[in-house]
């Protein structure tokens, strides 16, 4: 058995057991990346020789018998908008093409109190804006389910490289659906963690009221062992929240007796495809069997979750990317005569056309005379929209609903109609938009024979329910079968 | 909704070609008239979360980088400073 193909808690007992050594597995993780990475283009950056070195280190720690966390030794991807300290963040941008972070982000440290072996930088949509990583300045990363296919986005590096083997686990961003989207359309599994649990110190920002970092994986318990080890409060994001974080793998359940499940109908509406509504139904009559009660619930604003999440995302992208004027860092155009001109200059040249876009909505949204009508129209139905999750849960424990109306499209197939684009986020935004944690994990294949992904959806700090919902699925079906991909 | 584009790009510190603003123009209509579809709500009130009070760390200052490594990143630096285009004649 090649080590690449397994899972993170696997090879922890493995490493434990001393079945093998992180240098064996970690030079078979690299490995991998040097076979696939020509197709899939998943990495921005790969660190081997600090790789191999941390690998190294955690084998002799291990020899001398140190007490080491399960997470020890596991090569881990990173998304390229998160900082490593003397590795690029590139956001995927022209405008941080140069760009080495003098710190870690707070999730960095955290995973470095576990000795994980990082192995490389993954590519993205620019500054995490896009659903198809097609956005990226430097390269397109492909499905490796069929390399015709976008990976989704914009964590698309970071589901493609769990799916191929070129990462055990990654960790990704999700601002209105990026780590949910990409893991259903690369088959893996992806956790949109409660707003508030996860630290973004470090993280380049986007929308700073919807950003939450998140792993991706190829098991319901990589996730819940990753997360355990990156939640919690920190004094550097101010939007955390202080409270107890167990060890989400330790009571780690595969019941779901006794529990409702809500079915919100507008979430199988129109548009959602006939093999992915059909797919997610035959998950819910699975729990249904197990003991589950199946209901139906309601959440009408549904309708009008994009355009409040387009606002309020876009407004707070606009500002944040302000920050981006060729001053302190990133790129500067070497064309301009006054500081207006290296302002506006160095912006046209260095950001992509998307990113453009949503600066201009954000600044027109929040333009003099547009604020009432536009952004604090947005804010207002976002209250709405948080009540009627509220309500839903009066009823239900949590909900099942597709990730996405569709499957993966194909490459270039939607770049030039920034709209159609925006459909992908259906029905992954609301989550953002109500702060609320969501799990995609993969529940079958479609005619095109790519792979579905269906989202439960918890209140907030649910992820426990999450987890053991979405583990007793993956029991059930005996694992998420990824040999396709890890061939 | 016609939208000013060039009004627009000032805002944004952006600047494009005639042929780019015509494309933008488009996009940038359209995309307005999909976000217009909101309710029709009172946006009167206050919006401030009272579950979730954020609270401040306190303002202490900590050592945790030197010049040097913050210049690292700069575009221009001549003596410890950043160079910037003349700002006040």
């Amino acid at each position: 058995m090649e080590l690449y193909k397994l899972q993170a808690s696997e090879l922890s007992q493995m490493l434990q057991n001393k079945e093998c050594s992180s240098v064996e597995l970690t030079k078979s993780v690299l490995g991998r990346i040097d076979a696939k990475e020509d197709q899939i283009k998943a990495y921005l950056s790969v660190d081997k020789e600090g790789a191999l070195q941390k690998a190294q280190e955690v084998d002799d720690r291990r020899l001398k018998g140190e007490d080491l966390h399960p997470l020890a030794g596991i090569p881990i991807g990173v998304k390229d908008n998160i900082c490593l300290k003397g590795m690029p963040a590139t956001c995927a941008s022209r405008m941080l093409e140069n760009f080495v972070p003098p710190y870690n982000a707070t999730v960095i440290e955290k995973l470095n109190q576990t000795d994980c072996v990082y192995l490389g930088k993954l590519n993205m949509d620019e500054f995490a804006m896009g659903s198809s990583t097609e956005n990226s300045a430097f390269q397109k990363t492909r499905n490796p389910y069929n390399t015709d296919y976008v990976p989704g986005g914009s964590s698309g590096g970071s589901a493609a490289a769990v799916a191929a083997g070129e990462a055990v686990v990654t960790l990704g961003s999700d601002t209105g659906g990026s780590i949910r989207q990409p893991a259903a359309y690369c088959g893996v599994v992806g956790l949109k963690p409660t707003y508030g649990s996860v630290s973004r110190y470090g993280l380049v920002a986007f929308a700073s009221s919807l950003d939450q970092i998140g792993p991706m994986g190829r098991s319901v318990k990589d996730l819940a062992l990753t997360y355990s080890a990156i939640c919690g409060k920190d004094p550097m994001d101010t939007t955390t929240v202080s409270r107890e974080y167990p060890d989400f793998t330790k009571n780690l359940k595969s019941d779901v007796k006794s529990l409702k499940i809500g079915l919100p109908k507008e979430y199988f509406a129109e548009g959602v495809t006939a093999d992915v509504k059909e797919a997610v139904m035959k998950v819910a009559k699975e729990y249904e069997k197990l003991g589950a009660t199946l209901v139906e619930v309601s959440l009408p604003s549904t309708d009008y979750a994009l355009s409040a999440y387009y606002i309020i995302a876009s407004a707070e992208a606009s500002s944040n990317l302000a920050r981006f004027d060729g001053v302190k860092y990133g790129y500067r155009s070497p064309n301009y005569a006054n500081l207006e001109e290296l302002y506006e200059n160095t912006r046209s040249e260095g950001f992509g056309d998307e990113v453009k876009r949503r600066i201009m909505l954000g600044t027109y949204v929040l333009s003099s005379g547009y604020y009432d009508a536009y952004y604090k129209k947005a804010k207002f139905t976002q209250q709405l929209i948080q009540q009627q999750y509220a309500d839903a849960f009066t009823q239900c424990d949590l909900l099942l609903t597709p990730t996405t109306p569709d499957t993966a499209f194909k490459i270039g197939e939607n770049v030039s109609d920034p709209i159609k684009m925006y459909m992908n986020d259906l029905l992954t935004v609301m989550i953002n938009i109500a702060g609320l944690p969501a799990i995609s994990m993969p529940c079958g294949f479609d005619q095109k024979k790519m792979p579905i992904g269906c989202q439960l959806i918890g209140s907030k700090f649910s992820e426990q329910t999450l987890f053991d919902t979405a583990n007793c699925y993956e029991q059930l079906v005996g694992g998420f079968d990824l040999s396709a991909t890890l061939q | 909704m016609k939208i000013d584009m060039k009004r627009l790009a000032k805002l944004s510190k952006l600047k494009f070609s005639p042929e780019e603003e015509a494309k933008f123009q488009k996009e940038m209509e359209n995309i307005v008239a999909m976000v217009e579809k909101l309710p029709d709500i009172d946006a009167s009130g206050p919006l401030i979360d009272p579950d979730n009070p954020m609270k401040m760390r306190k303002d202490v200052p900590e050592k945790k980088f030197t010049r040097d490594e913050l210049l690292k990143n700069a575009p221009e630096v001549q003596a410890g400073c950043i160079v910037v285009p003349k700002v006040v004649d």
